[in-house]
């Protein structure tokens, strides 16, 4: 074996061929193993997502017999009706739903303008402020949390939705300060004669960032937007810290408490249906809707980054 | 008033920043200082959060007494010293396999991006704890290779953690989403020039990668260190995360010894972090800076 590699090297190359900037190998035996390679990572990567989706639809009779392997015998869907009954579906849609979107629009706007005034403006002591946005980053929550928590329950804010998007607003909140990274790195890229232009026109730098400046952001708005939700919706540290009363639980903090809530439903019988394929439908029930936005927009997620040259 | 065009400039600046800076004082550097002052106190929690000053006596609690939290401590570094570099190398190595012409690009790049998207922390813990992520590393192909056998052969006593390593390792791979995307725009950011250029002076292949993609692809792997280790050191399965908030906010609330044990935290990330900021002068080449 060790010859037979030996010589392939010789003859084709002398490294590792998809190390070089995109160029196809001619080679039929590295090309069968790339996409070996490949679809295995793939289906590592998949295989947790494929067992809750397939577990999720069996009845425990199904789970628990060996000769029913993925496929279960028939689509059993009272696991998700008992998880939706479970986490009180409704009402933790909605609360998880306004959290992510008040959040995400409110990181948009002040991340941006943020952005714009640390990449393309020149002020006193615009580096020093700009190092602090990149200390902020790895501060992380686990410090600041105690204060934090006494300020909040100080402004009643406990069981509210305020500490999730007040922050937000003055581009805080959950990575804020990535958000803040990204539009900075977005507009120091953009070419200056249109601002110029602007300013020759007498528009003013309000005018100029919204009307001119923002409107040419879509990617670094699309990524900001995207994953602001994404990671709203599935931060558990935080709504963990400030919601008490379980009628103002997102749907991750949902799944924590599923089984005594199940209980009530139930009255008492939880224990008969509490088991893994009910745990995966309640899982599927927390994954689905970021899972709906990423299918829609699966190009901007993985494409924008690259456009929005924060790699630079 | 009458400004010069370099002060009207810098108060147009001020204004576009000024929600961060002010978010920054409320949300970050207030309650940052106020942690430090708490960390020197006790808290009681029924008469209105009243402080009590104990000077450092929470820092040698947490040191000399608490059996949890200097163990705690020294895993939750461990693991992000095992887990980067197995995120960065794996990222890497994806990143550049992503990055040739091959059919279902879009298909590899979506599933390698689908755990940033659905990894929701009590989800994840969730489907690996009910055997997903032992199930998958136990699949098909890791079976074709008695994995553990081979690493108990060669490596004797560092077995163990590269075991641990083994069992979770899906877990760590879930991870490395948002390390493949930046190494990916990276690549595509190189200018197939360069290539071009090199290979007419006669660069071999290996040249190539070691002179070219790693240099200019430095900066990116810099960013991706930091993030990896900021990720690490707060992803929901960090033992330290359940330690502090159990210290605060279960038992006998205390709020003064959590802020102390916060505070420790934040420090050995400030080191780890400073030392890889420093020491990436030497390491992280920056193409059109000259001096």
């Amino acid at each position: 074996m060790a010859k037979v590699l030996d010589n392939l090297r010789a003859r084709t190359i002398d490294a590792p061929w998809f190390l070089i900037y995109r160029r196809r190998t001619e080679n039929l035996f590295f090309q069968v193993l790339m996409y070996l390679i490949l679809f295995n990572i793939a289906f590592t990567f998949l295989y947790p997502v494929l067992y809750m989706v397939s577990t999720a639809f069996m009845t425990i009779e199904d789970f628990v017999d060996p000769a029913v392997y993925w496929i279960p015998r028939t689509l059993n869907w009272d696991n998700f009706h008992l998880a939706f009954l479970g986490m009180n579906y409704k009402i933790a849609l909605k609360n998880s739903l306004i959290i992510a979107l008040v959040a995400a629009v409110g990181q948009l706007v002040s991340c941006a303008m943020a952005g714009y005034g640390f990449g393309r403006i020149r002020f006193p002591g615009r580096e020093f402020l700009f190092l602090l946005v990149i200390f902020t980053f790895i501060v992380p929550p686990q410090t600041i949390i105690v204060p934090l928590f006494i300020l909040y329950r100080k402004l009643g804010w406990i069981d509210t939705y305020y500490p999730f998007t007040v922050p937000t607003f003055f581009a805080h909140g959950l990575r804020g300060p990535l958000f803040v990274i990204i539009f900075r790195q977005f507009f120091r890229r953009q070419p200056w004669e249109l601002e110029d232009a602007a300013r020759v026109d007498g528009c003013g730098a309000l005018r100029t960032f919204f009307r001119i400046m923002l409107p040419l952001s879509k990617p670094a708005l699309v990524v900001t937007f995207l994953f602001s939700l994404v990671w709203h919706w599935n931060d558990f540290y935080e709504p963990m810290m400030y919601l008490m009363k379980p009628q103002n639980f997102t749907v991750p903090l949902r799944l924590s408490i599923l089984q005594s809530s199940l209980n009530e439903v139930t009255g008492g019988q939880a224990g008969e249906f509490f088991n893994e394929p009910l745990i995966m439908a309640a899982c599927q029930l927390v994954v689905v809707p970021p899972l709906i936005l990423y299918l829609f927009f699966q190009r901007h997620f993985v494409e924008s980054i690259e456009r929005t040259g924060l790699v630079d | 008033m009458k400004l010069t065009l370099n002060q009207r400039r810098a108060l147009t600046g001020f204004m576009f920043i000024s929600p961060w800076f002010v978010g920054f004082l409320l949300f970050m550097a207030k309650p940052f200082i106020d942690s430090f002052w708490i960390s020197f106190n006790t808290v009681d929690m029924m008469a209105g959060f009243s402080l009590k000053w104990v000077g450092f006596q929470n820092y040698v609690e947490a040191f000399t007494i608490d059996e949890r939290f200097v163990p705690t401590l020294i895993r939750a570094v461990r693991d992000m010293c095992v887990n980067v570099p197995v995120i960065l190398v794996f990222a890497l190595f994806t990143a550049f396999l992503t990055n040739q012409d091959l059919i279902g690009r879009a298909f590899f790049r979506g599933v390698f991006f689908l755990p940033v998207v659905i990894a929701s922390g009590l989800v994840v813990q969730q489907l690996f704890s009910q055997g997903a992520g032992r199930l998958a590393s136990q699949s098909q192909t890791m079976q074709l290779i008695d994995v553990p056998g081979l690493i108990y052969m060669y490596l004797g006593p560092a077995a163990q953690i590269v075991n641990d390593l083994l069992n979770r390792i899906v877990l760590v791979l879930w991870s490395s989403g948002i390390q493949i995307l930046l190494y990916l725009a990276g690549l595509q950011g190189i200018s197939s020039s360069l290539y071009e250029a090199a290979r007419c002076d006669g660069a071999t292949d290996w040249e190539l990668f070691w002179k070219i993609t790693l240099p200019m692809l430095s900066p990116i792997v810099l960013v991706n260190v930091i993030y990896s280790i900021v990720d690490s050191f707060t992803d929901r399965f960090n033992p330290m995360l359940d330690l502090i908030r159990n210290y605060a906010f279960t038992g006998q609330f205390r709020l003064g010894y959590a802020a102390a044990a916060g505070w420790v935290y934040f420090i050995v990330i400030f080191l780890i972090i400073l030392a890889v900021v420093l020491s990436s002068r030497r390491w992280v080449f920056y193409a059109g800076e000259r001096d």
